[in-house]
């Protein structure tokens, strides 16, 4: 599989060199979709500039990246095309090898599922074959790389590779069942975005299933292996903010980043939901608003944990797409990770109700936004409403996606242990319907 | 009749002896302090700028108003290559307007302040702030007609009046933009500073004039507002036929106190302040005089409405030699006393060209770099055990 892999590898790099020396760079890197105020490249090269001059480049609202990052450019600033395109292709290898090793556990619990006769007697067509999951792999690193979205991501240089980059890492650590790397990848991907705090839960369980700990609250072993895992992951994460402060002697890069993460200042339009709210709000209701929309991107963790923790690898994936349409400043390299691992899911493509609908929304709305754009800031002949109406109508389907997709899962589960032609007790026929 | 003749001569030459009288006792003082005062004080040239910065039919009155202003100020002897009148809309020849090509002052149509030769210099969407402050400043680009420029010296008076819908501190403009007190002081003294006024007279009727004038800080300023802060001004009439208010209270009055004046009138700015008391107006009308210098009972009002010409007639010989010797020698002194600043003791611009700022750049500290790669090895090793250290020893 290695050489198919390199061909791809080849391939991505090959469009993303073209692209950086075409024309269409500077207009790239320029859109607000693909750049927000956290991980734009103009802002990277302005607080490296502003530290050469003496100031810390926390000063001001410009830039909003962690010490880590500062100490990562500051030599590597020259060849920043090179490092962008490194990180988007570890990326890749990081997906490829985690889906291989997920693959492999996947198909280990069907088969002993089938000998411990869970499964109903009809559902053959609904056991998955290593045939025809040999390609999976290939596939989500083809997804990831090929994406347009990671590919506009790539070219404009936002930080929001290296954070896909931290965040593919940490779940090849957990589903290879390293509880230490895994935990300091997710303190790094937290340390960098705060939000991936949430993935902590979908990991623990992913550990937990992997040492055969069940997952009860009476449970001696459970609690004990729990507490370990955030005794590191906390550790880490200490560590790592304290090994920033020495960078710059002074704590100012935790208003500048996670104050700003969190109460959202800057307005500008993304394809989020949070601006064109906070725009409008008057002063005294933006708090309570602040903290109902961030509370809205942490709530979903503990119900899915509740329903989805015997698949927890399922649970990531919901709960990184939630995070990359609810987080505060998302851009397209954040959906081009989640979408990365829909081959993952591919067997449920029978299942799913919603998805010419929605792929159609998607791709309307991806063409939509430079257009509304143009006429909003540059015609005069929209407004914001224009462009708020395309935000919503994307986030809407991608929304709908993982809704889709989640119905799909759970449908599938159902089906496997209860048969695929339920009836009701009088003998006709049934329908499933998710509550 | 010869008789009377004969007084008058008699009487002139008696006036002549007394003069010639006069002049000797006064000696080299008298006449020349006199010709002095002539040439020293007072304006030589007369200028208006007009504002109307409302636009639609309902605000039909504010164009009224101004150019009711117009209408005086013009018939007192301002040329229209000194006025410069802004209006905001064209009420005249507005679809809505029953009488094209009129503007009425009151009801009944008695006077068209129109006229037949209005000349506006900035109309309609011209009439901007920016484009009012870059008249006021002379701050214009160089292929601004001369009809749009308001080419004042250090000895003009100008008139400045202002109509319109405003709130405290601010006056509105087309309905989309502001111009704010602290704007107009600053315009103000920036026209002190280039020298571009004399004496200045501001008139605003809008509602809550009197905070358009509050801000002023520049001399030889002389303020009128219809309106005190927290009043409003009021409409004076509508027209059924028309269908709207055709003027202002406080301009009505100020319209109906000009006139009576012509340009040989000694009627003085006193007067001015008590048009359109508060029962008249509603409103309560303010002035400020604070910083002109001269007293408001010695100020005509022919020296901002009027272009009257200062002309004394004397059948004396005034001589100017002595004058005109002092007057050279105290020039090249005052000059010398001051130093001219060369431009480049102002701004040291050969410092600045030729001095590279000093690059220091910025290291991240050691220890930072220690612990962080200590911190890395420690992972690596944790996680692929120790066994691999002999490969790197």
């Amino acid at each position: 599989m290695a050489a198919p892999l390199v061909l791809v590898l080849l391939a991505a790099v090959t469009v993303r060199a073209a692209l950086y020396r075409s024309s269409l760079a500077a207009f790239i890197s320029e859109r607000v979709e693909v750049a927000s105020p956290l991980n734009a490249w103009k802002r990277v090269v302005e607080g490296l500039a502003l530290l050469d001059l003496g100031v810390s480049p926390y000063s001001g609202a410009v830039f909003h990246e962690t010490p880590l990052m500062i100490y990562l450019f500051h030599f590597l600033i020259e060849y920043a095309e090179l490092v962008f395109m490194i990180t988007d292709v570890l990326t890749a290898i990081a997906l490829y090898l985690a889906i291989q090793d997920f693959n492999k556990v996947v198909f280990k619990k069907q088969k002993l599922l089938i000998e411990l006769d869970k499964y109903a007697p009809d559902v053959a067509e609904l056991i998955r074959t290593p045939m025809e999951m040999h390609y999976i792999p290939l596939k989500v690193a083809l997804f990831y790389l090929l994406n347009p979205y990671t590919v506009l991501s790539c070219v404009a240089k936002s930080t929001c590779a290296i954070n896909n980059t931290v965040i593919a890492f940490f779940i090849l650590a957990t589903i290879k069942g390293s509880a230490f790397l895994s935990a300091v990848f997710l303190a790094l991907a937290t340390y960098q975005s705060l939000y991936p705090l949430t993935l902590f839960a979908p990991a623990l369980l992913y550990l937990l299933q992997r040492q055969f700990i069940p997952i009860k609250p009476k449970s001696k072993s459970f609690w004990l292996y729990t507490v370990q895992y955030a005794a590191l992951y906390l550790c880490s994460l200490v560590v790592i903010i304290c090994l920033s402060f020495f960078l710059l002697n002074s704590w100012d890069f935790i208003p500048s980043v996670y104050g700003f993460i969190l109460s959202v200042p800057d307005l500008t339009p993304n394809i989020g939901l949070f601006w064109y709210f906070f725009a409008e709000m008057f002063e005294h209701f933006s708090l309570f608003f602040v903290c109902v929309f961030q509370i809205n991107v942490f709530f979903y963790t503990i119900p899915l944990a509740i329903k989805l923790k015997e698949h927890p690898v399922f649970f990531m994936f919901v709960q990184i797409t939630i995070i990359s349409i609810f987080k505060s400043y998302p851009t397209v390299g954040d959906i081009a990770l989640y979408m990365a691992f829909l081959p993952v899911w591919s067997h449920l493509y029978r299942f799913l109700r919603n998805i010419f609908i929605l792929s159609c929304v998607l791709v309307v709305c991806s063409f939509l936004f430079p257009v509304l754009w143009h006429l909003w800031i540059y015609a005069g002949s929209a407004n914001s409403n224009f462009y708020y109406a395309i935000t919503l109508t994307f986030n809407v389907g991608q929304i709908l996606l993982i809704s889709d997709y989640f119905y799909a899962f759970l449908r599938r589960e159902y089906y496997l242990t209860h048969g695929l032609h339920l009836t009701r007790q009088d003998g006709t026929e049934a329908m499933l319907v998710l509550k | 009749m010869a008789a009377a003749l004969l007084a008058g001569c008699w009487f002139r030459a008696a006036a002549a002896a007394l003069f010639l009288g006069c002049y000797r006792a006064a000696l080299a003082s008298g006449v020349q302090d006199q010709a002095e005062q002539f040439f020293r004080s007072g304006h030589t040239n007369n200028w208006a700028v007009l504002v109307c910065t409302s636009r639609f039919w309902f605000n039909y009155r504010h164009v009224a108003n101004t150019l009711s202003v117009y209408r005086s100020v013009k018939r007192l002897g301002i040329p229209d290559s000194h006025i410069v009148l802004m209006l905001a809309d064209d009420m005249a020849c507005n679809p809505r307007n029953p009488k094209p090509a009129t503007v009425f002052s009151h009801k009944n149509m008695e006077l068209n302040v129109y006229g037949d030769d209005v000349e506006v210099d900035y109309r309609s969407y011209e009439v901007t702030v920016e484009n009012f402050l870059r008249v006021l400043t002379g701050r214009i680009p160089p292929s601004t007609p001369r009809s749009k420029r308001l080419l004042s010296d250090d000895r003009s008076n100008i008139l400045i009046y202002m109509t319109g819908h405003g709130g405290n501190g601010f006056l509105k403009f087309q309905d989309s933009e502001e111009i704010t007190n602290v704007e107009l002081a600053d315009a103000f003294e920036q026209m002190w500073q280039k020298r571009r006024y004399n004496e200045l007279l501001f008139i605003i009727d809008t509602c809550q004039g009197a905070s358009m004038y509050e801000r002023f800080y520049s001399p030889n300023i002389m303020a009128l507002a219809s309106s005190q802060v927290g009043e409003d001004s009021l409409s004076h009439q509508p027209d059924l036929g028309i269908g709207v208010h055709l003027m202002d209270r406080y301009t009505f009055y100020v319209l109906e106190f000009l006139e009576e004046i012509h340009p040989a009138s000694q009627t003085n700015m006193n007067d001015l302040f008590q048009v359109c008391p508060k029962s008249l107006c509603v409103s309560t009308p303010g002035h400020r005089t604070d910083l002109f210098q001269r007293d408001p009972q010695s100020v005509l009002i022919t020296d901002f409405f009027g272009s009257v010409r200062k002309v004394e007639i004397t059948t004396e010989a005034i001589s100017l030699d002595r004058d005109l010797a002092g007057f050279e020698s105290k020039l090249p002194k005052d000059e010398l006393a001051t130093e001219p600043l060369k431009y480049a003791e102002q701004l040291p611009v050969a410092q600045i060209i030729h001095q590279k700022p000093k690059q220091k750049d910025w290291h991240p500290p050691g220890g930072f770099i220690l612990g962080l790669w200590a911190l890395i090895i420690m992972v690596f090793f944790r996680t692929y055990g120790i066994k691999h250290m002999k490969h790197i020893f």
